[in-house]
């Protein structure tokens, strides 16, 4: 814990005598664990025209299955870039939900508990952010890329845990540029840790340790914040994942969990097709395509890929039955959500849907099941307990199962 | 005389203190505190801490009485005053100072509605929250005993005072929220099991709901200054006839199952009860009677019988095992940190208040002067409870045994206004401050599910590089920093304000001698010159002896 002291409590406090010495960021902290991008399919992804394809069904749709490079998979021909990565995907084609509107669903599938408790249960994010988090490092743990897939916040695992958003395409927000030069910076930093200094001497309090603490993540973060700066870097990639806000989204995420983020979360805009599934989704996928596929390449490439967990997921799927506008409505009975990496055992389909796909035929899934799933792959423990005051409460509900077919454990 | 006193303390040191014995030995409230809260040190063995400092006592009693930091001339005043007896006499001025209905309000209203509440934060219905504050406000002006107000809130009659019930509308969530924040108990435990540490069950809960399961909350068109964005404004009222109805497990159910259809039960209606109590015995509505029809946003007719207006009786009556506790136990966390029962809205078996001879001695003492709120505000802050040590060795945030002054971050209400006076507007400028969106989305809730503090990454982001400090620290208009900047004293005297003005302390030596370094080169050089104030200003602003109250 370079520049930290621990104290008997356990508690971090920043040695601020270290503040002032130049540190370099980025290649020393790749030795943190585990890691994830979760992509968030704003709107209901359509699992029928991905997926869990229906050909030659009533409900099947316009499009047509691929093979992939597994036999025994296929997905939508819209989607040939991911096909290529299908060895490494867990399709897991038995999601069966609860919360079928926006709104709840956004919560739900990110908190897997209802929004009716009414109870300030913390976003995935926070929560592998507080587990998995490298404290070393100079970077936020958990990055929400655009805010399109809703904001939930870290609950009751405090402010500490809360999700830093950055616009869209990855660009940092106004405020985390210095507003004053690094000379400036320096000093006022310095003549700021002579005040903190001999406020401490005196008072041990914690709430005036963590005050310090995050102070000092601050500023190396205004350090490190070229991390979030790929502009040189995506001149190069753009052509392949494609040039547009998801697309640079997608890389942003991969060169920010390599150096050493825990979670990233990218949302893409559009799958609520009520009306005219057909074009709108192909439009989608010709974004989500190239994106998710290079994502997938580089990370592999890299060497990332087995300790970065990658999650598709939305907040439901859509209605096997196509309506009278050529859409598909809001579905949560027999749906689809991808996991690939990070130990995943990809390659392979779990649970399914009937003939039709208007039910779950084998292993149904609960927001519950794929939580205990995702926290059981980052090494988190599904049932670990916190405390709202004096109430108790878990990471995943009562009864929540890890899928030992994906995690292997 | 003297037999009976030493009687009395021997009582004290075992905490078995009675509070009509307090009262016969004529003690104020104040020494009673004192005296228990020593007889813990002792028992714990504590070494006793000393008294704060002036200075950490006037920062800390305006913060708490008043709800910003004082200005540089309340702050010198004080410092100067030689009278023995000047705490008491500041007191006695915050109390009767208009901020502190304006403090009481902000503190109340927060802990009823909290920070994330759609309806009353954001753009839906901002304007009704500060009619809420603002009713609320002419309550503590007049010093309305609490037992008084906690009846208004409930019965909703008041302009302004709906939006406890607008923003806890329906059955579910009046009973939690009344429960919680008025009885200190989470009854809501027990609604889908019987609770966990009480003997309370499913049927306890329902019976509650009875009481409010009539009420209604409508939005009826309003004058434009007064309305939500929808241009309407709330109103409470209760229907005449309506029932919880509980359906039972049905046989062979199990729990978290549904029942098979062929089990399927009709619920029965369940009558009210009060917490602990007897089931309402109510009159029959009259035979025949059919709610009338109500158009949308129609307020129904007033009940003859209305179990909403028992409840208030029953809840506020002398002898009602909660109420008061819960009031007293809340006040006295809002001033020492820790409510004798910690969290404040959790009074249960398994979680016994500390000082339970204390806080029954405050409790009777509190109903005895009919739930003054003043009176009891003015006891807490004058003890040497209150008035302890900010230094010591002790980490906790709200140490229990209040050996060291608790530590809480400044709301943004009080960091908005304590900014507008540390950097030179004022008084009447804090007063009319709002703090920005901004403020409340990265300092608005700084803690944890239990209160612990934590400081995020974008707060301090937001200190460095957003506007708004940097903008009040910036010389300009005749600021604090302007002043100093264009001023003829030397650099001394201008440390010395400058500490004295938003630290409410002078600085020491050490300090003025790094500020005057700080601020004294380059001073040829406007620009620079100004820049290096903005720094000084910020420094101190942002420093954690300017963010929390201790």
């Amino acid at each position: 814990m370079k520049g930290m002291l621990a104290t008997a409590g356990g508690f971090a406090v920043a040695n601020w005598g270290a503040l002032t010495n130049s540190q370099t960021l980025a290649q020393e902290v790749r030795r943190s664990g585990k890691r994830c991008i979760m992509l968030y399919m704003e709107g209901g992804a359509s699992q029928t025209d991905t997926f869990d394809m229906k050909p030659g069904r009533p409900t099947g749709g316009e499009f047509r299955p691929i093979q992939t490079n597994v036999t025994g998979i296929q997905v939508c021909e819209y989607l040939p870039n991911i096909a290529r990565h299908a060895d490494k995907l867990a399709i897991i084609r038995s999601m069966r939900t609860q919360s079928v509107d926006h709104g709840i669903g956004g919560y739900h599938m990110h908190t897997c508990y209802p929004s009716s408790q009414r109870f300030p249960h913390p976003e995935i994010g926070a929560m592998i952010a507080k587990y998995c988090e490298n404290p070393e490092s100079d970077l936020p743990s958990f990055v929400k890329i655009g805010s399109t897939s809703g904001i939930y916040g870290a609950g009751y695992l405090g402010p500490q845990y809360e999700p830093f958003v950055v616009s869209d395409d990855g660009r940092l927000p106004g405020f985390a540029n210095p507003g004053v030069s690094a000379e400036i910076q320096g000093r006022r930093g310095e003549l700021l840790n002579f005040m903190e200094q001999r406020f401490a001497e005196q008072r041990a309090g914690e709430p005036f340790a963590a005050h310090r603490t995050a102070e000092l993540r601050t500023i190396r973060l205004m350090r490190a914040r070229q991390a979030f700066d790929v502009s040189a870097e995506w001149e190069r990639a753009k052509d392949r994942y494609g040039d547009n806000r998801f697309g640079r989204g997608c890389f942003t995420a991969m060169k920010l969990v390599e150096a050493g983020v825990s979670f990233v979360e990218i949302g893409h805009y559009g799958h609520d097709t009520h009306i005219d599934n057909f074009p709108i989704s192909k439009a989608n996928y010709s974004v989500l395509d190239p994106a998710w596929g290079s994502l997938m390449h580089d990370l592999h490439q890299r060497g990332l890929l087995r300790d970065t967990l990658v999650v598709w997921t939305s907040e439901f799927g859509r209605t096997p039955a196509i309506n009278n506008r050529a859409g598909r409505d809001h579905f949560g009975r027999a749906w689809t959500i991808v996991l690939a990496g990070g130990g995943i055992r990809g390659g392979q389909h779990y649970g399914a849907s009937n003939r039709d796909g208007f039910e779950v035929e084998e292993n149904p899934v609960s927001e519950g099941d794929l939580f205990a799933t995702i926290y059981r792959t980052m090494g988190i423990n599904p049932r670990v307990r916190h405390y709202l005051g004096s109430r108790p409460i878990w990471a995943t509900p009562e009864g929540s199962r890890p899928i030992q077919q994906l995690t292997g454990k | 005389m003297f037999v009976s006193r030493i009687a009395a303390i021997s009582l004290i040191v075992l905490g078995v203190l009675s509070p009509t014995a307090a009262r016969a030995q004529g003690s104020a409230l104040r020494d009673v505190i004192d005296r228990e809260i020593k007889a813990s040190w002792a028992k714990e063995k504590i070494a006793t801490p000393a008294k704060a400092s002036d200075p950490t006592f006037l920062r800390r009693i305006y913060l708490d009485l008043v709800g910003m930091i004082p200005t540089y001339e309340e702050t010198t005043e004080f410092l100067k005053d030689t009278d023995p007896k000047k705490r008491e006499k500041l007191i006695d001025k915050l109390l009767a100072d208009p901020r502190f209905a304006r403090q009481q309000a902000h503190a109340w209203d927060l802990a009823m509605l909290g920070r994330k509440n759609r309806l009353v934060e954001g753009t839906i219905g901002y304007r009704n929250r500060e009619r809420f504050r603002q009713w609320l406000v002419k309550q503590f002006e007049v010093n309305e005993p609490c037992d008084r107000i906690a009846a208004k809130i409930l019965q909703a009659e008041e302009d302004g005072s709906q939006l406890f019930f607008a923003a806890n509308n329906n059955t579910d969530e009046m009973v939690t929220s009344v429960s919680r924040f008025f009885l200190a108990t989470q009854i809501q435990r027990a609604k889908c099991h019987d609770h966990p540490f009480e003997p309370w069950t499913q049927k306890d809960y329902h019976g509650m709901a009875g009481f409010f399961v009539r009420t209604m909350v409508v939005e009826v068109p309003g004058k434009p200054e007064i309305t939500n964005q929808k241009g309407k404004q709330y109103r409470v009222g209760e229907k005449t006839v309506g029932e919880v109805t509980f359906t039972l497990p049905a046989p062979n159910q199990k729990p978290g199952e549904k029942p098979a259809k062929k089990d399927k039960k009709d619920g029965v209606p369940i009558r009210p009860k009060f917490l602990n109590g007897a089931e309402l015995t109510e009159p029959e509505p009259p035979s025949g009677f059919v709610e009338p029809k109500l158009k949308p946003n129609e307020v129904p007719p007033k009940p003859a019988f209305s179990r909403r207006e028992k409840f208030i009786g029953w809840m506020t009556a002398k002898d009602n095992p909660y109420f008061a506790k819960a009031a007293v136990n809340r006040i006295w966390a809002q001033f020492m940190g820790r409510g004798f029962v910690h969290p404040v809205d959790d009074f249960n078996r398994q979680n016994e208040p500390s000082y339970p001879a204390l806080l029954k001695a405050i409790e009777s003492e509190f109903v005895a002067r009919k739930f003054d709120l003043k009176w009891l505000v003015r006891e807490i802050v004058n003890s040497e409870a209150y008035q302890v040590t900010d230094i010591g060795p002790a980490t906790d945030a709200l140490p229990k045994y209040y050996e060291r002054a608790r530590i809480r971050p400044l709301s943004v209400e009080e960091l908005t206004a304590s900014l507008h006076i540390a950097t030179g507007p004022g008084v009447e400028s804090a007063l009319k401050s709002e703090p920005s969106a901004q403020m409340l989305q990265y300092l608005g809730e700084p803690t944890d599910g239990q209160g612990r503090f934590q400081g995020s990454l974008s707060e301090h982001l937001f200190l460095h590089n957003g506007d708004q400090f940097r903008g009040m620290c910036r010389p300009d208009k005749g600021n604090l920093p302007e002043k100093l900047l264009m001023g003829a004293e030397d650099w001394n005297a201008k440390v010395e304000r400058m500490f004295l003005s938003v630290l409410s302390r002078p600085a020491n030596s050490e300090e003025r001698e790094r500020f005057v370094k700080y601020l004294s080169v380059e001073t040829k050089d406007a620009k620079m010159a100004s820049q290096r104030m903005e720094d000084a200003m910020w420094v101190l602003v942002s420093c954690s002896e300017f963010r929390f109250n201790r």
